[in-house]
């Protein structure tokens, strides 16, 4: 009797975990997290400046310091824990869109080729269109985004087996369309050697590196990353529905083409601003939405700001270990994504497995 | 009585062969009307073309004279609701939450439920009697409280017409008994009801009108006092030689 009661007890309270003021003191809880990462971030590197040092600069500029610290935290730390942790934040929105869009929480954006469409965009853009901008915003960012979403139509198309999409066929086409884009980027790499792509993947961006990040760059995916999170919003609801099945939410009053052309592109847009500021990152979007979810439920109203707190986090402290673990180098921070990723993605699949999601 | 649905020379077909060729049916608002037919003889396929959800190759279903696959899909989700025989939830969502789910159609994009919502999604708890299960994980429920709580959310809808596939479907006697009586209660309350069923015990106890689909693509459609006799039934499921089973079925 006390064993079944026992097993009955986390069904029961499911709802209470879920409740308004738990979502608030969530989001509450994670702003304080996010703001102790960032300092932690800025103050943990090769020259290490006190916690207190980088407040009274951040707010009121001209203390004590001297210009060489404020020269590091400004223009080095600064930006790349922002860059940080924009892609983190970028990612795992992203992740909680195509999980939704294909009912499955293995639909990481990288595992599905998103990132590496947006990828292959950003390298041609890179090489055959240096100064060329739209609107202005960078071939690069824009190419990425026009790969993200060609990638995600194709994936959508292929992978999808009478008005289903089982895990297997996801999966398989994912990894396929991600080896020919991966390719065909390192393909551009050989045509011209001597380039400025060349050289940032050197730096590691095909693995997945935050190092070079500037100002004006990360202006443009601020912008970029802000409108993709702010417009999932409006998609939570779409998403909720969609995750009972595409002809059941058609029941329910959804146009499934036009949210289905929705989600595709703002997950792009997202994808794009992460890519373009991070490269190939892996798995961030399919770690953070599952913890979000463990958290606070399935509801993407909720999953999106979450997820959005949780992804930022997350990279930021996954960044500062990856340039700090190995001192003086650094590791592409993809590389440690991939080292917890990779696992929790194969424990996902074996869950998935057993629990038939969808097969 | 109006036509609250109707059929309007339907044409539909998967692939080569149509599964409807022409067919024209009526059903009256208030009706409760049980749809019969073997595997395969477009039982689904009916309730999806009149919901909307399938677009016939030729021919019209009007929703009191409103072509439904004209009408934006919101003001359909309003007026019916279809419950599939089954709902895979890949997520971990609470037995509220996907109630609240058939607020859908009433909600703007970044519209909380109103109090009317939460209204309307408490009283399809209630007559479905799922209120105590609201905060349980869909997924861990039962079978006969998981078709409850698909129904709850057709409910939700607040529908004028209730499209079932197979209701009753893998429950036990009790749970079936309890799922038409709701069917019952709520045709009472002026849902118009069209089901389809495998049990004709059933069928014969609860609808009084009834849609015979049979195996040659034939459709019949009248009371099922009148339609549901031994020789009917016999042909609509091909039941050719005499087994000390069949006697079951009739």
């Amino acid at each position: 009797m006390e064993v079944e009661l026992e097993k009955r007890m986390p069904a029961e309270t499911g709802m209470d975990r879920r409740s308004l003021p738990r979502f608030l003191l969530a989001i509450g809880g994670l702003f304080v997290l996010l703001l102790i990462a960032i300092l932690i971030g800025t103050a943990v590197g090769a020259v290490r400046v006190k916690s207190g040092a980088i407040l009274s600069m951040l707010f009121h500029r001209h203390g004590s310091q001297t210009t060489a610290e404020e020269a590091i935290i400004l223009q080095l730390r600064l930006p790349r824990v922002i860059a940080s942790a924009l892609v983190g934040a970028a990612l795992s929105v992203a992740g909680v869109l195509f999980q939704g869009l294909f009912r499955n929480p293995l639909a990481d954006p990288y595992v599905i080729g998103s990132q590496g469409g947006a990828a292959l965009g950003a390298a041609m853009a890179i090489l055959v269109l240096p100064h060329f901008s739209i609107l202005g915003f960078s071939a690069t960012a824009s190419l990425a985004f026009l790969g993200s979403v060609v990638t995600m139509l194709v994936v959508y198309s292929l992978a999808r087996v009478g008005g289903r999409t089982p895990v297997v066929t996801l999966l398989l086409v994912g990894f396929a369309l991600s080896t020919i884009l991966s390719y065909s980027t390192t393909f551009f790499v050989y045509l011209n050697p001597q380039s400025d792509l060349a050289n940032r993947l050197l730096t590691g961006w095909m693995h997945g590196s935050i190092s070079s990040s500037e100002w004006p760059q990360i202006v443009v995916a601020t912008v970029l990353i802000g409108a993709g999170t702010i417009l999932a919003l409006p998609l939570a609801r779409t998403l909720n529905a969609l995750a009972l099945g595409e002809e059941y939410a058609e029941q329910l009053g959804v146009r499934v083409e036009t949210a289905r052309l929705g989600i595709i592109l703002v997950g792009s847009l997202l994808t794009a601003g992460a890519v373009s500021l991070g490269g190939l990152i892996g798995f961030v979007g399919l770690i953070v939405p599952h913890f979000c979810r463990l958290l606070q439920g399935p509801d993407h109203l909720r999953l999106v700001p979450i997820a959005a707190l949780s992804g930022a986090i997350f990279l930021i402290l996954a960044d500062t270990l990856a340039r700090t673990i190995i001192a003086p180098s650094e590791l592409p921070v993809g590389i440690l994504t991939a080292f917890i990723g990779g696992p929790s993605f194969l424990y996902l699949l074996r869950r998935n497995k057993r629990e038939e999601y969808l097969a | 009585m109006k036509a609250l649905l109707e059929f309007a020379d339907v044409t539909f077909s998967y692939g080569r062969t149509p599964l409807f060729q022409e067919t024209s049916l009526v059903v009256l608002g208030g009706e409760r009307v049980a749809l019969v037919g073997a595997n395969g003889t477009g039982k689904t396929t009916l309730l999806k073309l009149a919901a909307g959800l399938l677009k016939p190759a030729a021919g019209r279903v009007l929703l009191e004279g409103r072509d439904v696959r004209l009408t934006p899909r919101r003001d359909v989700a309003r007026e019916i609701a279809y419950v599939p025989q089954q709902l895979i939830v890949p997520f971990d969502f609470t037995v509220q939450e996907i109630v609240e789910q058939g607020r859908t159609p009433y909600l703007r994009m970044f519209g909380s439920l109103r109090s009317y919502d939460r209204v309307a999604v408490g009283h399809a708890m209630e007559v479905t009697s799922i209120t105590h299960l609201r905060r349980r994980i869909f997924n861990q429920l039962s079978g006969g409280e998981q078709q409850r709580v698909k129904i709850a959310v057709a409910l939700a809808q607040e529908p004028r017409l209730l499209l079932l596939d197979e209701p009753t479907q893998h429950l036990d006697i009790g749970r079936q008994a309890e799922i038409l009586e709701l069917i019952l209660e709520l045709n009472e309350q002026g849902v118009t009801i069209i089901s389809a069923l495998h049990d004709l015990s059933a069928v014969r106890a609860a609808f009084p009108s009834i849609i015979l689909l049979y195996l040659d693509r034939q459709i019949v459609q009248g009371a099922t006092s009148a339609i549901l006799r031994q020789e009917t039934i016999e042909r609509a499921f091909d039941i050719r030689v005499q087994s000390r089973f069949t006697k079951i079925a009739l």
